[in-house]
């Protein structure tokens, strides 16, 4: 059964002419990785607010088409959206990192000891466990941009929706969250995440969504991120866009263990 | 018992009860009473950065600092109304607006902001109060560091504070506008924020962290209320 | 109230009080403690106006402990406000500035018995000095009083008032648009 499922939904934004979405089709099983690439205005933000039941309801528009989201158990795990720019999602009511993380599962009303519970293990997930006690204020965009993310985990979403997750952190921080992903869908969570960070697709994502202008233009396994006319568009691995500058010949390939195999052949 | 330890709503009861003595008690012995004792009070210990806090000089200031705070604050006032009124008048007034501001230090350099947050959350009250206040001071701080960043910013294009009123007026302008634009424009996100993290207004939420209500305070804080009441009463039916 | 509303009211607050380094980097005498007032009631109405005016004092009092009685100068800001929106005053400059010129006589008149009773005419050294350059003219103390808060208030409102309009107009009209007063301040609705 898909947990989340988006039959032909079209959506426009207040007083704006043109669709943001146009008849987009996609479903999520439990455990599901997908992943939206596509270049700046492609509609994958959108996407995932209207999958986050934010659009139109708090953003305001128009929409149509159908939207179905089935949570966890009996109405446990909701949907919790990550967005791009961490410094707005800061609750404004926390004064430590902790309280700050707490923030989503003490608005849930859950008792004191599983929020505890809770928090601890959404800190030592993302790693910022030495950060429990700092002002929100004081925090790095990346250290920031960990912390949002803890405070959605720690309201052990059914289906979370990441924008541009890894955005501010470094290397080894980015890394972390794409494991993370791994782990919570492994758990059973949904995983929608919009990503430029086409290189850690291969090993993330279950399937790739590659969208354009707010329609859908192709879905498929993350295989298709070495396709012709996916290179063309800019959205390729870099290995694969690395071996088509260099003329090596199609087909391209996705990763670097696949370029060396390719190589040695 | 230090004073961080007593319930949020304590201080706020004591830092009002005292300006409230000092303005319905007779001058001078009421205000120079009240003077003395919200003095006295800003020498208690407290635990971690109060309101006043927040975004200023981090850390928790000891005693003396909080008294030098309040008299440093207090005493540009008394210079004023020496200018203004005859010494009597310049001390009741003097010693009401010394307490006031006593009061109000004491209370912001001993309450954290979170633990009034908690408070009011404790006390059953929604969301909405609670979310108001912490955000709004949180807020304070990194628009100011936005406020000078921008202001920077133009003093590398050429702004200065020479010039005609007209010039000023609308390098104000400059300053100003992209300041509050980028508030609003950030409404929109935020709302987002707080939607997705469950955040219904109004709503009751657990508290984390309720700060201790002994009987004996809330006890005590009924106490001050009708200590005023009464003293109120008694300063009318003397006067007439 | 809508999250949107409660994440405008203290932004708006926080606003009135961050503006000071601006005033200060162009050295004027102005306060501009009550933009986020005149704003969010602009934007949202009278009601949010009224909750970001007691915001701004209750918050503005931990920086200046004397500044709370001026609460009620918040409150007449917001309803002053209103009217003003509702007439669409912010439309341009040449309405908004006498409108704002008329709210400085008005603040100066709610501010000044409070000044009066409580600070002695000391709410500030600027208001301070005035009022005595106003005593040594011959006034009346009250009216000293009025003099030294008048001075103040009178630029400050007017200020505050363009500035309020320069924002509605720089606006996005997709942002305008989804603040319900907005529209009708700037005369568009």
């Amino acid at each position: 059964m898909a947990r989340l499922t988006l039959e032909r939904v079209s959506f426009w934004y207040p007083a704006m002419g043109r669709p943001a979405l146009r008849d987009v089709s996609l479903a999520a099983a439990p455990g599901e990785v997908i992943a939206l690439v596509g270049n700046v205005g492609a509609g994958a933000s959108t996407l995932l607010l209207v999958a986050a039941d934010l659009a139109p309801r708090v953003v305001g528009g128009k929409i149509e088409g159908r939207v179905n989201f089935r949570g966890r158990g009996k109405g446990e795990g909701g949907r919790g959206i990550v967005l791009p720019t961490p410094w707005t999602q800061l609750s404004g009511m926390a004064f430590t990192v902790w309280d700050e993380v707490a923030f989503g599962p003490a608005n849930l009303g859950w008792p004191r000891e599983r929020i505890a519970g809770a928090v601890d293990r959404s800190l030592a997930a993302l790693d910022i466990g030495a950060l429990a006690a700092r002002d929100p204020a004081t925090l790095s965009g990346g250290e920031l941009q960990r912390v949002v993310i803890a405070g959605i985990i720690a309201m052990e979403p059914a289906l979370l929706l990441l924008d541009e997750p890894t955005a501010e952190l470094d290397p080894e921080g980015a890394g972390l969250v794409w494991r993370l992903v791994r782990a919570l869908a492994g758990d059973g969570c949904s995983i929608v995440v919009a990503t430029s960070d086409l290189d850690a697709l291969p090993e993330v994502a279950d399937r790739v969504v590659w969208m354009e202008d707010g329609v859908v233009r192709r879905i498929g396994a993350p295989a298709l991120l070495a396709e012709e006319s996916v290179c063309e568009a800019g959205l390729a691995t870099t290995v694969a866009d690395v071996w088509r500058t260099a003329r090596l010949g199609a087909p391209y390939p996705l990763t670097v263990a696949q370029a060396e195999r390719r190589w040695r052949q | 018992m230090t004073g961080g330890r007593l319930h949020p709503f304590t201080l706020l009861a004591i830092a009002g009860t005292l300006p409230a003595l000092a303005w319905i008690l007779p001058a001078p012995a009421g205000g120079a009473v009240t003077t003395a004792v919200a003095l006295v009070l800003t020498l208690t210990p407290g635990a971690s950065p109060g309101l006043a806090g927040t975004g200023s000089s981090p850390g928790w200031r000891p005693g003396l600092v909080v008294l030098r705070t309040a008299v440093l604050t207090a005493a540009p006032f008394w210079l004023f109304l020496l200018l203004l009124h005859d010494v009597p008048s310049t001390i009741a007034i003097g010693l009401r607006l010394t307490t006031m501001i006593a009061s109000v230090v004491w209370v912001g350099a001993l309450l954290p902001p979170g633990r009034l947050v908690e408070a009011m959350v404790a006390a059953g009250w929604g969301v909405t109060a609670a979310y108001l206040f912490a955000a709004a001071l949180s807020a304070v701080p990194l628009l100011k560091a936005r406020a000078q960043r921008i202001v920077d910013a133009q003093r590398c294009r050429g702004l200065s504070p020479r010039g005609g009123l007209g010039r000023r007026l609308r390098a104000l302008r400059a300053l100003a506008l992209p300041l509050v634009l980028s508030v609003l424009h950030e409404v929109d996100e935020r709302a987002l924020a707080l939607e997705t993290r469950g955040f219904v207004p109004g709503a009751r939420r657990t508290p984390l962290a309720p700060p201790r209500d002994a009987t004996a305070e809330r006890v005590g804080r009924w106490l001050l209320l009708v200590g005023c009441a009464a003293a109120l009463a008694w300063r009318l039916a003397w006067r007439g | 109230m809508s999250v949107r509303l409660l994440v405008l009211i203290p932004a708006a607050a926080a606003i009135s009080l961050a503006l000071s380094a601006a005033v200060d980097a162009v050295a004027l005498p102005l306060f501009l403690d009550t933009t986020g007032t005149v704003l969010a009631t602009a934007l949202a109405g009278p009601g949010a106006g009224i909750a970001t005016g007691v915001l701004t004092s209750a918050v503005n009092t931990l920086r200046n402990p004397t500044f709370w009685p001026f609460v009620v100068v918040q409150v007449i800001v917001a309803l002053y406000a209103w009217l003003a929106a509702r007439g669409g005053l912010f439309r341009s400059l040449k309405t908004a500035v006498p409108a704002g010129l008329g709210l400085g006589v008005l603040a100066a008149a709610t501010s000044t018995p409070i000044s009066y009773v409580v600070f002695g005419c000391t709410t500030t050294g600027g208001i301070a000095l005035t009022t005595a350059l106003g005593r040594a003219l011959g006034l009346p103390p009250l009216g000293a009083c009025f003099f030294g808060s008048f001075v103040a208030d009178f630029g400050d409102k007017a200020v505050t008032f363009a500035l309020v309009t320069s924002v509605l107009h720089a606006l996005p009209r997709r942002t305008a648009a989804r603040f319900p007063w907005a529209l009708r301040a700037v005369g568009a609705a």
